[in-house]
């Protein structure tokens, strides 16, 4: 039944679909059409699948392979509910509603021909993710042959006769083992398939011939969600590596992680390269690669993810869907670029660059690093791959190629970024960043020295304060700059006329605040990876050990049987100067589909830094200990949601109707 | 004080602050993690990409051990790295030499911005006509041509090779479960035959390695961690018959040894003998089973005495059940 609903809603979205790539067409060269009929008709389809399988995992609905294979009827909630992109081709489903949700709004407002063009696009790509659920990923299948738990066989003909077995193995314990799990990926997915609406329009407006800054106007929003949610979901994802691995490490340049920082990079610079053709009209042509490459990219992540053809910690899945995936990346990138060569003669060159200091050229060092970034991790990723296959030599890739790279890459951007917002567009007057720049760099400086004098002389970690406090004092030096400026004429404080400055143009200074959420993330990320320390204990009930500062009593060992899993671990006390702060549990979590128990860390946050505790072995005398601290990680956390909050932000701003393209705020100095 | 003095102490400022900094970090004592580092230089040989650092992995647990140990004997890093790249397979490092086949790795990077920088001083040089705001002007598509038809061929190239990697059919891992398939699994850990069945689970060629690990778990007593692979054996379809029976047997045993159920045990081991009247090692076990779970000695003698008059029993088998025998004969409990 459920199997027929799913199947009936895929279908009517793949419909859908077809008709908006062919009225799309229609209507983008002068004909007529309705979108808004078809667009609702993929929405509703996609969000008829989803709800079939909804009900289908709340429902223990075993007669679907999917729910056989990756759901269990212990699982708690909400990892049912998530149990719905725990896999791959329940992943697609959510892919697709989000899709679909995208095209909906663009075909609901869009009867122009630019809009249309545009919905075509969303359509041709709805075609093909509705398509894969109907052929190589389909999540609608009925089992025919039971096993004992799980699915041996199914078929895609939901009428066949059903063999459903009485329960499932339930998803990867790595995924039931904490809440971050639900969300995440949700998030990430929102970002991924949101850069599909600036690909689409870019495709739309060559195929119109119209480069224009048309295109980037009406798809800045979209550009902007699909940022402010990637950025929220990488950090959600470093932080259930956090809090699940492990390992004590929230980032460890995994295939994929790296899937979502590239399409991030790019995406970034989009968004400032972007700016500079509202601008100065200036990057028309690099606009398109920028677009094209963002998007490329989240295919590309998809497939190195999703085809099992790196093996990763994160690749729960393994299927024939690689050949269709990498088929569409072929067909993106060639289709694109032949498109922009054979337009390439309307797209504008770019006027003169006046001078290097001026807001532009900021941008175009800072375009530059973010892209030898992306390019860094794209073959970093690939190239193990590549050689492989030329060759059949086996390398490795891994954190140390990358951080050697990427660490200088990031403090140059952090550099720039201290440099961009105080720089006027068209150039600075003479000894306008002197005066402006002054300030915060002695106080970033005379900052790096009392910490270098009294908390750590780690040269990493030093360079990361001295430019991060550079960006922020910057940034508030030219608030106040410009709030001082104006109580000169009026009777208001500095404080009010602040307000009055940041209400003038708040997607000037929502960047702002992303990039102090940058300047958070940096400062975590070095003193977390420089200065934790590290020790291992091996303890009889009633034993303590001396940790950073802490003293740690082993209680007891503790096991506690839950629905879906049984937890051993030990009890530990955390205390200070005779005082109980708090018990932790590190404990191992045993899954009946896992062989061996999924070691689980137990976290303290302090505002200096987690204390981590992981379960190395537990017998009946002893326990033994893996003890680790985490030095202001939580700046990471509030970092990567300070910058997220930043997009948001400058998206709420123009839903007031308040259309501010780029930073005006400097116009007038 | 003059904008002009107040300029030079700015600067003076800055200056011995820079300089001060830079002295201090610089003079900080060496207190890198040597361990830590060399860890996350090495692919831990049973994980999925993770280096040894950061894997929870028991086998990289004793890697790392080794590490410190090799560290507080005053080992070069380099010979540390080589020592364990030689004896453990499947020890990948993760760090690239800037040579051979990885300087690709360090030096299109450093192409790409140096490439980057040369565009833009070229278009400071040459810059379009068009102002800002103005409609395209239509000079210069053949160089734009040009360059358009490069990117399209870098792609499509390298889309090219990764296809041709990836439709090879089920690469990596399942030439590896061949690979070792072939080979003494002796040699190979328990944790990269969980890796390689992980990774192989659908095919039924695994099934050897399962079987093989699955063993491995019940010689040592390890029910837990044996029962999934028996099961996932015993359930398949394709699996050979020998594997079947050897799975089912031991799963009855399991049952009974494990819980006692010794109803589930019989019906087990009886679904092997369906499959294989004459399995000896299904007859042996059966007969224990009865003997040990409800105490029929009778039956039992019957079966031992018939197996030790088949010729196609293994020696080692036959002591085994001689043994067993005089002990049903003396009236003894099972031992």
């Amino acid at each position: 039944m459920l199997a027929i609903l799913g199947s009936a809603g895929v279908i009517a979205a793949l419909i859908g679909s077809i008709l908006l790539v062919s009225r799309g067409i229609r209507l983008a060269r002068g004909g007529e059409g309705d979108l808004r009929a078809p667009g609702k008709l993929v929405l509703a389809g996609a969000v008829i699948s989803m709800v079939a399988m909804q009900v289908a995992l709340l429902a223990d609905d075993f007669s679907l392979a999917y729910v056989a294979n990756h759901h269990s009827s212990n699982t708690p909630f909400p990892f049912d509910v998530a149990t719905a992109w725990a896999a791959l081709e329940g992943s697609i489903i959510l892919w697709g509603l989000v899709l679909a949700v995208f095209t909906w709004v663009v075909a609901r407002r869009a009867p122009d021909r630019l809009g249309s063009a545009t919905v075509a696009v969303m359509g041709g790509v709805g075609v093909f993710f509705f398509g894969l659920m109907l052929t190589v990923a389909n999540p609608f299948e009925v089992c025919v042959d039971a096993l004992a738990t799980g699915c041996a066989a199914s078929s895609a003909w939901p009428f066949n006769p059903v063999d459903a077995p009485v329960n499932g193995p339930g998803p990867n314990p790595l995924l039931q083992n904490h809440f971050l799990m639900a969300v995440h990926p949700p998030v990430l997915y929102i970002g991924y398939v949101g850069l599909t609406v600036p690909f689409a329009y870019a495709i739309g407006a060559l195929a119109l011939g119209v480069p224009g800054p048309e295109w980037l106007r009406r798809s800045h929003r979209s550009t902007l969600v699909a940022w402010s949610f990637l950025t929220l979901g990488i950090t959600l994802g470093g932080w259930w590596a956090y809090e699940v691995l492990s390992w004590g490490g929230y980032w460890a340049w995994d295939p994929v992680e790296n899937a979502s920082l590239m399409p991030w990079l790019a995406a970034t610079a989009f968004i400032h390269s972007g700016l500079v053709q509202q601008r100065r009209g200036m990057l028309q042509a690099w606009n398109f690669v920028l677009v094209i490459s963002a998007f490329a990219l989240t295919i590309l992540g998809t497939f190195l993810t999703r085809s099992g053809t790196i093996n990763s910690v994160h690749s729960f899945t393994q299927s024939a869907i690689g050949p269709a995936l990498l088929g569409f990346l072929v067909l993106v990138l060639v289709g694109s670029f032949t498109l922009f060569a054979m337009r390439s003669h309307l797209v504008a060159t770019s006027p003169r660059i006046g001078t290097f200091v001026s807001r532009e050229g900021t941008f175009l060092v800072n375009n530059l690093l973010l892209t030898v970034y992306a390019f860094v991790v794209l073959i970093g990723t690939t190239y193990p791959l590549l050689l492989e296959a030329f060759t059949g030599t086996q390398v490795g890739v891994g954190e140390p190629f990358f951080n050697r790279l990427a660490v200088p890459l990031s403090f140059m951007l952090l550099l720039t970024m201290g440099f961009g917002p105080v720089t006027p567009w068209g150039g600075a007057p003479p000894g306008l960043l002197w005066r402006r720049l002054r300030w915060p760099t002695m106080i970033a400086l005379g900052l790096g020295l009392v910490v270098a004098l009294t908390v750590t002389r780690v040269a990493w970690v030093i360079l990361a304060i001295v430019l991060g406090v550079f960006v922020a004092a910057a940034i508030l030096g030219l608030l106040l700059e410009l709030a001082r400026a104006r109580t000169a004429k009026t009777e208001n404080s500095v404080y009010q006329e602040a307000r009055t400055v940041i209400g003038n143009d708040q997607a000037f200074w929502a960047g702002q605040l992303s990039h102090i959420g940058v300047v958070l993330v940096a400062i975590g990320i070095a003193f977390a990876a420089n200065l934790p320390l590290h020790s291992e204990a091996e303890l009889t009930p009633g034993e303590s050990v001396e940790f950073a500062g802490y003293t740690l009593t082993y209680d007891a060992p503790f096991r506690r049987d839950e629905p879906n899993r049984v937890v051993q671990g030990a009890r530990v006390e955390v205390s200070r100067d005779d005082r109980i702060i708090t018990v932790l549990e590190p404990s191992a979590n045993f899954y009946d589909t896992e062989m061996g128990g999924i070691i689980t860390p137990a976290v303290m946050s302090r505002p200096g830094g987690d204390i981590y505790l992981t379960l190395r072995s537990l017998d009946d005398e002893t326990v033994q200990l893996g003890l680790d601290t985490s030095p202001m990680i939580w700046l990471l956390w509030l970092g990567g949601l300070t910058t997220a909050a930043g997009g948001f932000w400058s998206l709420a701003v123009r839903r007031q109707g308040r259309v501010v393209e780029e930073p005006r705020v400097l116009a007038d100095v | 004080m003059s904008e002009r003095s107040r300029n030079i102490a700015s600067v003076a400022f800055i200056a011995v602050m820079a300089v001060a900094l830079i002295l201090i970090t610089s003079t900080r004592p060496a207190t890198v993690d040597r361990v830590e580092q060399i860890g996350t230089r090495i692919k831990c040989p049973v994980c999925q990409g993770e280096s040894i650092a950061n894997s929870p992995s028991q086998m990289a647990e004793d890697m790392m051990d080794l590490v410190a140990e090799r560290v507080s004997a005053g080992v070069p890093d380099q010979e540390i790295v080589d020592e364990l790249l030689g004896s453990y397979t499947g020890a990948v490092l993760l760090d690239p030499p800037a040579s051979g086949a990885t300087l690709v790795l360090w030096l299109t990077p450093l192409a790409v911005m140096v490439l980057g920088i040369a565009v833009i001083l070229w278009w400071r040089r040459h810059p379009g006509s068009g102002e800002a705001g103005e409609p395209a002007s239509p000079g210069r598509s053949r160089t734009r041509l040009a360059i358009g038809g490069v990117v399209l061929v870098l792609a499509f190239a390298s889309i090219v090779v990764v296809a041709a990697n990836s439709l090879q059919d089920r690469p990596a891992a399942a030439a590896g479960a061949a690979a070792i398939d072939e080979q003494d699994l002796s040699e190979v850990s328990n944790e990269t035959m969980e890796a390689v069945i992980a990774a192989n689970a659908d095919d039924p060629q695994v099934n050897g390695m399962r079987l093989a690990l699955a063993e491995r778990y019940f010689d040592a007593g390890d029910y837990r961690s044996a029962f999934p692979h028996y099961l996932v054996v015993a359930e398949d379809p394709n699996a050979t018959d020998a594997q079947a029976i050897t799975s089912l047997v031991r799963l009855g045993w399991m049952a009974y040894a494990g819980n006692g159920e010794v109803e589930t045990a019989t019906r087990l081991i009886d679904e092997a003998l369906a499959i294989d009247s004459e399995s000896s090692v299904a007859r042996y076990v059966r007969a224990r089973v009865v003997w040990c779970g409800t105490g029929d000695t009778q039956q039992a003698i019957e079966t031992f005495d018939d197996l030790l008059a088949d010729p196609d029993v293994a020696t080692e088998t036959r002591a085994q059940i001689e043994a067993d025998l005089e002990l049903a004969r003396g009236g003894r409990e099972c031992p």
